[in-house]
């Protein structure tokens, strides 16, 4: 059931560079406040030092990622009463190097994102003379859940592979693998496999299928994981009895 | 120690717990391998040697150790089978149902080989 | 541009290889393994006396199960453990090592096992 109005303490973890610390913040929520808003207050109202990432307030930017709970989510459609707790604890997401606060490094996140390219890859590109690529809508299915990921980072940091090896890949980056091998208007899967075959790429996952559990868009990145796991190797014993 | 997250458990769903499990119970089948074969060992030592080895591990005061391995080996055999499917790529959208599904039977036949145990070694 | 191929090595085929035995051989040993704790504790109270276990190792069949079921063991039990090395950073930059590493203890384990075996 959800009050009407409601103090809740948000208990935030800090990093100014050198040192972490906890801080509490009483947050006088409103039926309707989100997490986001929550944090907006208390960068206006007590502590303009507070730094997190935000943008578009709706589910769309991927930027607001942090771990409310426990729990990897978006902080701009998390509502806080709904959350039925009177202290609510907010950390940066796991397995990314803390900036500052609630802020963390995305860098390394986009560079695997790129590792996978992840766009279009034709024998013939001329664009001089343009064509249409007919797709007819079996086609669109098979990748087009795949297609909705924000970048946001949620399935990284619950991911026990990323915890522990930092080479490897992650479900962001495969699922995007995944999107263009299974897209029927892309011809350059081969491309992309010799970065998934690596020891960093597919190899690493064993199904802990958290990713598919905190993943705000229900992308189901275990799903494509697995299924690019089965193209990955049919490709590399295709190429393996080739060369012999 | 960043092993140490594979076995995270606050904030994550029961198929993570499941992976951490997984890997908990293989590293311990592997040293039970490696004792194991002390059984074997003992065998070539002659019936005295073999059967005061039985003596002392097939009691009632190991039978505790007993039955958590017969949990232990119980659930990465099952859990093992469920990965096998979904690693394989199929059936994923069953996955929920299929894993409650598969730490009903594990707990079942738990449950009876402990049984037996029990009835064997405490000579019921 | 988009178009340079990356070379595979032939070896690193070994990796899916790696895969699709360490899931072959799990499923060999559910079944296995459920033989085998059957025979000594599910059949009879006296599966474990020396006389019932120098029959099973006597008998050629039962012989060869046990090697079959020593070899799925070895692999699997290996295999994983080399997997869960190569998840870690260590694993990230001593691969080399750490195949030598497990393969020869691997097939110690499993000679030895093989030995005893034969003697027995």
């Amino acid at each position: 059931m959800v009050k009407e109005g409601k103090d809740v303490i948000f208990r935030i973890k800090r990093f100014d560079g050198e040192k972490s610390y906890w801080s509490d913040f009483v947050v006088p929520a409103q039926k309707g406040m989100t997490v986001l808003e929550g944090l907006f207050y208390i960068k206006a109202t007590y502590d303009g030092s507070l730094s997190f990432r935000a943008s578009c307030r709706m589910g769309i930017c991927g930027s607001c990622a942090v771990k409310i709970n426990d729990r990897p989510r978006l902080a701009c459609e998390t509502q806080i009463l709904q959350l039925n707790s009177s202290k609510i604890k907010i950390e940066p997401l796991d397995n990314f190097k803390v900036l500052k606060d609630l802020v963390t490094e995305f860098e390394g996140f986009f560079a695997k994102h790129e590792a996978v390219k992840p766009y279009l890859i034709r024998k013939d590109e001329s664009y001089a003379e343009p064509v249409e690529l007919i797709q007819k809508p079996e086609e669109l299915q098979v990748y087009y859940d795949f297609s909705f990921c924000i970048k946001c980072g949620a399935c990284f940091s619950v991911c026990p592979a990323a915890a522990t090896r930092e080479d490897y890949l992650g479900p962001a980056a495969m699922a995007a693998a995944y999107r263009f091998n299974a897209d029927s208007r892309d011809e350059g899967r081969y491309f992309r496999l010799a970065t998934i075959c690596s020891d960093g790429g597919v190899w690493r996952c064993h199904f802990a299928a958290e990713c598919s559990e905190v993943c705000p868009k229900n992308i189901e990145p275990a799903k494509a994981i697995q299924k690019l796991r089965f193209q990955s190797a049919v490709y590399m014993i295709n190429r393996a009895f080739k060369r012999w | 120690m960043s092993w140490l997250k594979w076995f995270e458990f606050r904030g994550k769903s029961i198929f993570h717990l499941s992976y951490s499990f997984h890997r908990l119970t293989g590293l311990v089948l592997v040293l039970y391998l490696l004792m194991h074969l002390s059984y074997l060992t003992s065998l070539t030592f002659g019936r005295e040697v073999y059967e005061a080895f039985i003596a002392t591990t097939v009691t009632p005061t190991f039978l505790i150790f007993d039955i958590l391995l017969v949990l232990v080996g119980v659930f990465h055999g099952v859990n093992g089978l469920r990965l096998v499917l979904h690693e394989f790529g199929l059936a994923y959208d069953a996955r929920r149902p299929i894993l409650y599904l598969s730490y009903i039977i594990a707990f079942i036949l738990w449950l009876y080989a402990s049984y037996k145990l029990y009835v064997f070694v405490m000579g019921v | 541009m988009a178009f340079e191929k990356e070379e595979l090595h032939t070896r690193q085929v070994l990796e899916p290889l790696g895969w699709i035995f360490q899931l072959l051989t799990g499923i060999l040993l559910a079944i296995l393994v459920t033989f085998h704790f059957f025979e000594t504790h599910l059949i009879s109270h006296e599966g474990l006396s020396f006389e019932n276990v120098m029959l099973r190792l006597a008998d050629p069949v039962h012989k060869a199960v046990y090697v079959l079921l020593l070899a799925a063991v070895s692999f699997h039990a290996f295999n994983g453990l080399r997997a869960i090395l190569l998840d870690t950073s260590f694993g990230f930059s001593n691969k080399n090592a750490i195949h030598i590493v497990v393969i020869s203890i691997c097939i110690a384990l499993f000679g030895y096992g093989i030995t005893l075996l034969l003697v027995v």
